[in-house]
């Protein structure tokens, strides 16, 4: 019973974790599963398997990284997750492909401005590369389209060989952009637990974290897969390994260069790349001022949770 | 590995598709040969059963590829595009069965003046045919050339098309009965019908083609 109410905390950073799996399984499958090339069950399934492998072989790196970055109580913690977890909830029932460390920042920033000890020095790193993803995905994603686009249009092949290529690549890179969404967004489910719970090591952390993105994977990441890989424009096959590859690419980049991104805005910037390539009148502009308009209000959303939250317990507690 | 035996088997069975509605349009274009050098109502009826076989035969295979697009081995994209392309490529074989057919029941009289003509006109028809074939089965093997091996077809049913008013125009200027004009007219329509028919599945090719372009 004892062990039971030491994981209790835990509940937050599950639920964070479990919106974290139905919101950004959409950025590595969303475009293969709105194509119909990959069916939804074997997406989920296989991106379910991989981000548990991901969070578990190279998750608590990150975990780390961020209880070196910021210091909470077992109280913060859990009012942090659980504001963000509700804010990327909102978001997911709304179909919007957000970013959950911008949910989690703004939920840390909404606890630091009530205590009154908010350190901006690195949120305008942490600004600069929300911007700087969308961008940078959008000029890679051009640039893959370009190279691509050639090899396919100069190597003679059948149309069901250039259909079994797209096929694989879809699945090679889905599965290593899930390996990559376990091993670095486990840190935002339940990494800020890290060397809180007593007998509960950041290996642990990891692998449920990562189950519980995978049960968000499975349950309920349909609607805004489906909202990424067709609303902001139609995808056809070749288009949706683009984005994602020029979408894993950048992540990949960015976090060579020591900055953790969003695959959200990174597969977002992808597809309005390819956009451009293929005209701008298959874009779908409504769509993109929504999801625009959700970046800038999760954070935004988080902080307010998490300040009225930490008022509350603050209250209570007397 | 399943995906690659699936592949293979479909292509093959285009392949086999493809050479069969070549040989429905060999034996139609010899059938009519034949009668238009000699008209022998025996030998007609003998070449017009091996048109229906061969048309027949295609029929087979077409439904042996739709029964193995089912099995969902392919995108639905392609699926749906493959099946779109037979539906409309087995026309072709179908009218020159009709087209045989037409001969045989109807007793349809060609005078000596206009066969050399409808003989033109079959050629080209049937070349026509073969441009599209030439057009699917890149699909199969550099689709992104197919487009330019179907231009070709367009040209040639502009041809049959000329041929086709030439005839129908001498024939309604002719001393020759009046029911025996609509059904000469009847047949020559017919006839260029087939290329009609290669036309559209050409148009087909190059949608696949298109929608597949980068």
């Amino acid at each position: 019973m004892s062990a039971l109410l030491s994981f209790s905390p835990l509940g937050g950073g599950l639920f964070l974790g479990w919106t974290l799996g139905a919101n950004n399984a959409a950025n590595v499958f969303g475009t293969a599963v709105a194509t119909r090339i990959v069916s939804f069950k074997k997406a989920a399934i296989l991106c379910g398997l991989t981000v548990v492998l991901g969070a578990v072989l190279q998750g608590s790196a990150g975990i780390r990284t961020l209880s070196g970055l910021t210091q909470q109580s077992i109280s913060t913690a859990v009012i942090i997750s659980v504001s963000a977890a509700i804010t990327t909830t909102i978001m997911t029932y709304l179909r919007i492909p957000i970013s959950t460390s911008q949910a989690v920042v703004g939920a840390i920033l909404g606890i630091s401005l009530s205590v009154r000890n908010a350190e901006y020095s690195g949120l305008t790193k942490i600004v600069l590369c929300w911007i700087g993803t969308p961008i940078g995905s959008m000029i890679i994603a051009c640039v893959v389209y370009k190279i691509l686009g050639w090899f396919i249009s100069h190597i003679p092949m059948s149309m069901l060989t250039r259909d079994k290529i797209l096929w694989s690549g879809l699945l090679i890179v889905g599965m290593y952009g899930s390996y990559a969404l376990g091993a670095n967004n486990v840190t935002n489910s339940t990494g800020i637990f890290s060397g809180l719970i007593q007998g509960v090591s950041d290996k642990t952390l990891a692998a449920i974290g990562g189950a519980a993105i995978a049960i968000g994977v499975l349950t309920y990441s349909k609607p805004v897969m489906l909202a990424v890989g067709s609303k902001v424009m139609p995808l056809d096959a070749f288009s949706a390994l683009v984005a994602v590859l020029a979408m894993s690419i950048t992540v990949h980049v960015f976090a060579i260069i020591g900055a953790p991104v969003s695959t959200s805005q990174g597969i977002v910037g992808s597809i309005i790349g390819i956009g451009f390539m293929r005209g701008v009148r298959v874009i779908n502009f409504r769509i993109l001022r929504d999801i625009a308009l959700g970046w800038v209000l999760t954070p935004l959303i988080a902080l307010i949770l998490a300040a009225a939250g930490f008022a509350i317990f603050i209250s209570s507690a007397g | 590995m399943f995906f690659i035996n699936k592949q293979k088997q479909i292509e093959s069975l285009l392949d086999d598709y493809r050479q069969q509605v070549s040989k429905c349009l060999e034996v139609f274009e010899l059938a009519f040969a034949q009668y238009l050098d000699e008209p022998d109502r025996n030998r007609l009826e003998k070449n017009f059963l091996d048109v229906s076989s061969a048309e027949s035969a295609a029929d087979t295979i077409r439904q042996e590829v739709e029964v193995m697009m089912y099995s969902k081995a392919l995108f639905p994209e392609s699926r749906g595009d493959i099946l779109g392309l037979l539906e409309t490529m087995d026309k072709v074989p179908n009218q020159a069965e009709t087209v045989t057919q037409t001969l045989l029941n109807q007793h349809v009289l060609i005078p000596q003046q206009y066969r050399e003509q409808i003989k033109q006109l079959i050629t080209i028809c049937r070349r026509c045919v073969e441009a599209m074939l030439d057009g699917a089965e890149k699909l199969f093997t550099d689709f992104t050339n197919a487009t330019v091996a179907v231009g070709k077809v367009d040209e040639l049913e502009s041809e049959a098309d000329h041929i086709e008013e030439a005839i129908i125009e001498q024939v309604f200027s002719s001393n020759i009965e009046g029911f025996e004009k609509i059904l000469l007219r009847d047949l020559v329509r017919q006839i260029a019908g087939i290329s009609d028919r290669a036309e559209n599945t050409a148009d087909r090719i190059r949608i696949i083609a298109a929608k597949r372009r980068v």
